[in-house]
């Protein structure tokens, strides 16, 4: 997914945009900044900074500033949960586990390796179980007897799924053990963090109630999930954004250090090609 | 009997005497789990081949072996745990299964203050010292100097040259190695007797180093004669008994006087042709530690004419030489540890064969004990046990058209051997050993 | 230009993307090369037989495709690369090799060497996991066997004098690294990392007496020169397994950071000890490579026979060394890597991590698999670390 916050120099967020993912994150970026600016009714002039995140950050052209979604979630984290000491992010590419202090991003660890343990996991196995992505939280909800799955790779689980299927195991206890697989293994790298309350869950894959229960289950701690799980790491950015702009008005410095501009995406789009 | 007749005959036919010398095992274990919670000075130690192991003992000093400590606690379920723990501590996730295991344990040791109450077994109590041993892979020297983290206990390095196969039999080497070994030796005797205070018993060492070499000698002997058709003694019955040897627990007399019982009926199935398979069709190699949770395989592969007849060099007693005319006993126990390193390099040297422990055993074994295939079972968290085993594969196939086969495993993570995948390949192997014995007749080699 | 005429910086690269540049052209002269694995080979040895030693590296760009009917995928790749490569010929030109014990995998690596490329001399170098005193002897013992072996292949003698001299001129070398090292305690440096890593490999490709004239025109260059590292608020040190290739101090240069030291084998820990000048010169060069190599894969204890375990001061005596380099280099962030399965350093990570946060340094941990195409993903993490570091 590729995300957009605006927000102003009170920290109010004027928009926020969701928009697909795919390979042409040039073009994907444009889209989303020209949604963002139509929501917020801005042009681009009028956007005193812009700081690009994620895997994506380097293929955004228009921005004065790159920063790594680990900084960028941790802040967005602290903007929501003040109290947040420990956040676990689970998207579709990775999984993130962050520790804060004063609203600062301190330690982290990340899995970016390899699909299990991510929300890639579950997007391969759905097909397998003929569900959709958005019924796996309800589903597992009705789960008497969660199934264990052994295999920590995503291929030998979609076997050992079959395998479950053909022995007509309910599939709320399928799905409920692949929610267990992979909180167990994003709780044991988490371990790495010495993880303290408050802990923050965000990621697409937060939407999910099952994912949100098996990760209480398996930290045997509360966790907290903001209403929009999704756009933690854009929010992050967009105040770190407001931050650096303050920095430099109250130091006298311009704020952009490079010209920026906000292309046509048709350019783009031939440049992909 | 009509007994036997309802009951389904055991494909593998297990030596009476290996329940008592096995029971003694378990009995030495529990001894030394008994006075090691009484108080007694314990060490930690790494598998050392008895080169500190008598020391240690003449000393009166418990020793604790964590690599064994792994390998129960994997089999009792308890390892994962421990390797979470080794993980969230920060240690690489690809390192040895069996350290990352005493890692967790001990930094979970160390939070508790106390031996863990899920420990299997009763634990591992709390050491005076840890004893890492240089002989064959890093981890046994780099992974107690990372207890530092946990422990205050001292470390010490038993020393092992390593010579190449060729250099080994360069004039000198060999006497340089073990005066090398003996010299490190005295100075652990030195530091052993400051940290806890007592005077080496030197008669005492004396009597244990014979012991040891007596018990290794007849260990030996008794595994020669598996080169016998039918071979008397199955890899199984092999596994059960190698750790009165491996690890000297308890009374060294006693195992001394059931490892004779066992060569006596060993020597017996001999005379009279008994073989521990009914009906040995292929006779086999097998390599590394075995699939401890999935032994019932060795049935199923007897009941097919399997007979595991030899296996990895790693467990397997010295080439016995005369060590009457040495009288120093600290040298005695140099080069019977030097003896059991570098026993196969002269033979190795004489075929070009340049990895002369772990690969050039199996090539050497192939011919003597007539072998028709071998079965691999690398243990992916173990390099030093993996390594060799696709050169030997290849040595194997290429020099004596001995087929082999790999099946992975792990020695912590059990799950990891595919029992079902195993026997499959194992039908594909009986083929190429079908073929390549032919081969073999039509190369003019003996079987 | 033509190839001939490249000097300092330019000549280093050259020699960095085509190692056997130096080497080929000796052979056609009538000269001997010969490889050597690891640190351990005493290169005195070799030189004073005239012949030039040639380290054995892997290659990062080359996918491993040959190793791996010899060697299984478990273990380091660095060593596989390595091994592919000698598979793949790229290393025919050489007269025999040298093997030492450097790690587990670095022996069984070597023996597997031998059995599979048959070279027409090959010495495998035991190598004593102790710095005790009987290691010393028992070292300097595996030295003479060494030489015995090379006086019999090269029908030559070994002169003591031609031995002492190649001692000074390895420890001219040693000095003119350190010199070149020092160049990058200025702010900005005047090396950047990527290129040390170039110039290092071209030192270990080329005749010492070669290697040295490359120093001095490198260091003048850099001195000189207006076009050197810019300065960026991070001044890092690179800690751990061999690192031969110069992708992954790119990366790290790439996201605003200098790389201004090293405590890899490539690097500072291959030349920063020098060898005592002993009547017998195999005193100093047991003592320099048995003793001073600050490689993991030896074992030390803070004080010989110890009976308690100090941890702080145990890291201390294990890597004190980085504290002072730290200070020298004003390094505010350390990188600590390995390469996937490298048990030596996996082992050391967490205690090198305690030490340097019990001296308040901020360090990271990252893994790789010894292939460019990996290398994508730390680089969030490097990145992370940098904005962690504020």
């Amino acid at each position: 997914m590729t995300k957009a916050v605006i927000i102003n120099g009170d920290g109010k967020t004027c928009s926020s945009i969701i928009g697909p993912t795919g390979p042409e994150h040039r073009r994907l970026a444009n889209k989303v900044m020209e949604d963002a600016l139509r929501q917020a009714n801005l042009s681009f002039e009028e956007i005193s900074c812009v700081i690009a995140t994620g895997y994506g950050r380097i293929n955004v052209p228009f921005a004065d500033r790159q920063i790594t979604e680990l900084t960028c979630h941790a802040k967005g984290v602290a903007s929501f949960f003040p109290t947040a000491r420990t956040a676990i992010d689970i998207g579709g590419q990775d999984a993130k586990g962050l520790k804060i202090k004063n609203g600062k991003l301190v330690d982290f660890v990340m899995n970016d390796r390899c699909a299990a343990g991510t929300g890639r996991f579950l997007e391969i196995l759905v097909d397998t179980l003929g569900l959709k992505i958005e019924e796996l939280g309800n589903t597992s909800l009705k789960s008497t007897k969660k199934v264990q799955i052994s295999n920590t790779c995503t291929v030998f689980a979609q076997m050992e799924v079959m395998t479950h299927l053909s022995q007509g195991t309910p599939l709320p206890d399928i799905v409920a053990g692949l929610h267990d697989a992979i909180a167990t293994r994003v709780v044991r790298m988490a371990k790495k963090l010495k993880i303290e309350p408050d802990v923050v869950f965000t990621g697409g894959v937060a939407k999910n109630i099952g994912m949100v229960n098996a990760l209480k289950d398996n930290l045997g701690l509360e966790v907290l999930v903001p209403d929009e799980p999704l756009l933690t790491g854009a929010l992050g950015a967009a105040i770190l954004g407001k931050e650096l702009t303050l920095k430099a008005l109250a130091e006298g410095k311009p704020i952009h250090e490079k010209e920026r501009r906000l292309e046509e995406a048709t350019f783009f789009q031939a440049e992909s090609n | 009997m009509s007994d036997e007749k309802k009951k389904k005959k055991k494909a593998i036919n297990r030596l009476k005497t290996m329940y008592p010398l096995r029971a003694n095992i378990d009995k030495g274990y529990e001894r030394s789990v008994e006075a090691t919670k009484a108080g007694k000075p314990t060490a930690w130690s790494m598998v050392n081949w008895w080169e500190a192991d008598p020391i240690l003992k003449a000393m009166d000093i418990e020793i604790v072996y964590p690599e064994n400590y792994g390998a129960v606690c994997a089999a009792f379920g308890k390892a994962q745990a421990f390797l979470d723990r080794s993980d969230a501590e920060g240690f690489p996730t690809h390192m040895c299964g069996y350290a990352r295991n005493c890692i967790g344990y001990a930094a979970k040791m160390k939070e508790l203050g106390e031996i863990p109450s899920e420990a299997p077994m009763g634990g591992m109590p709390k050491p005076m010292l840890l004893l890492c041993s240089g002989a064959l892979c890093d981890a046994r020297i780099k992974w107690f100097q990372a207890l530092g983290r946990y422990l205050d206990a001292p470390v010490w390095t038993v020393e092992m040259p390593h010579p190449g196969v060729e250099e080994s039999q360069m004039p000198g080497v060999r006497e340089k190695a073990i005066d090398f070994m003996v010299k490190e030796l005295r100075e652990f005797v030195v530091f052993l007797e400051r940290l806890t205070g007592r005077k080496m018993d030197w008669n005492k060492l004396d009597e244990i180093a014979n012991d040891l070499i007596a018990i290794n000698k007849i260990w030996y002997d008794l595994n020669e004669m598996r080169k016998v058709r039918p071979c008397p003694m199955h890899s199984r019955d092999f596994w059960t008994c190698m750790n009165a040897s491996l690890f000297p627990a308890g009374d060294p007399k006693e195992a001394l006087r059931l490892y004779q019982d066992m060569y006596d009926e060993v020597k017996q199935r001999v005379d009279d042709k008994i073989g521990a398979v009914a009906n040995e069709k292929y006779r086999m190699i097998f390599g590394e530690l075995p699939p401890w949770h999935a032994l019932k395989i060795f049935d199923e592969l007897a009941e097919r004419g399997w007979n595991f007849v030899i296996e990895s060099w790693a467990y397997q007693a010295p080439k016995p030489m005369d060590y009457s005319k040495i009288s120093d006993p600290i040298e005695r126990i140099a080069t019977q540890t030097y003896q059991w390193l570098t026993g196969y390099f002269e033979d190795a040297l004489k075929e070009k064969e340049y990895m002369g422990y772990f690969a050039y055993p199996y090539i050497e074994w192939a011919r003597t004990f007539q072998c028709d295939g071998a079965l691999f079972h690398p243990l992916i968290t173990c390099r030093t046990a993996t390594n060799h085993l696709i050169l030997a594969q290849d040595r194997l196939l290429s020099k004596w058209n001995v087929p082999a086969m790999i099946a992975e495993g792990d020695i912590v993570d059990l799950n990891l051997f595919d029992y079902a995948d195993t026997m499959r390949k194992a039908e594909v192997l009986e083929e190429m050993m079908d073929h390549h014995k032919k081969v073999r007749q039509e190369r003019g080699l003996e079987w | 230009m033509t190839a001939e005429e490249k000097k300092g910086i330019a000549r280093a690269k050259e020699i960095y993307q085509d190692r056997a540049l130096r080497a080929k052209e000796l052979k056609a002269e009538g000269k001997q090369v010969m490889g050597y694995f690891c640190l351990y080979p005493v290169l005195e040895v070799l030189t004073a037989f005239d012949i030039a030693p040639f380290r054995i590296l892997g290659d990062m760009k080359e996918p491993i495709t040959k190793a791996d009917a010899c060697l299984p995928t478990v273990v380091c790749p660095f060593v596989r690369s390595a091994f592919d490569l000698g598979l793949k010929g790229r290393y025919d030109f050489f007269d025999g090799v040298v093997m030492c014990h450097s790690c587990d995998i670095g022996e069984k690596a070597s023996h597997i060497w031998r059995i599979y490329l048959d070279p027409s001399y090959y010495h495998f170098l035991d190598t004593p996991h102790t710095v005790h005193k009987a290691a010393q002897e028992q070292f300097k013992g595996q030295l003479e066997d060494f030489i015995k072996t090379l006086e019999s292949f090269t029908g030559k003698e070994l002169s003591t004098d031609k031995l002492k001299e190649a001692v000074e001129i390895y420890n001219r070398q040693r000095a003119l690294v350190r010199e070149l090292y020092d160049l990058n305690k200025s702010d900005p440096p005047l090396v950047s990392g990527t290129e040390i890593i170039e110039i290092m490999v071209a030192l270990m490709s080329i005749p010492v007496d070669e290697g040295n004239d490359l120093l001095k025109q490198v260091i003048t260059e850099a001195k000189e020169r207006s076009d050197g590292p810019q300065k960026k608020p991070y001044r890092l040190l690179v800690w751990g397994s061999v690192i031969d290739n110069t992708a992954l101090i790119e990366m790290i240069e790439s996201v605003g950071a200098n790389v201004v030291m090293d405590d890899t084998c490539v690097g500072s820990r291959a030349y920063f000890p020098v060898v005592e000048t002993t009547d017998d010169p195999l005193d100093g060069l047991a003592y320099r490579y048995l003793v001073e190599l600050k490689c993991p894969r030896t074992f030390w204890e803070a004080e010989y026979g110890e009976t308690k375990k100090d941890y702080i001061k145990d890291l201390d005596s294990r890597f004190g060394y980085v504290k002072d380099y730290i200070k020298e280099w004003d390094v505010n962030g350390v990188i600590l890597q390995s390469v996937r399965y490298c048990d030596i350093h996996g082992y050391e990570v967490p205690g090198i991590g305690d030490y340097l946060n019990h001296n308040s340094l901020p360090n990271i941990y990252i893994e790789h698999d010894y292939s460019e195409g990996a290398l994508a993903p730390l680089r969030t993490r490097v990145q992370a670390f940098l904005e962690l570091i504020g």
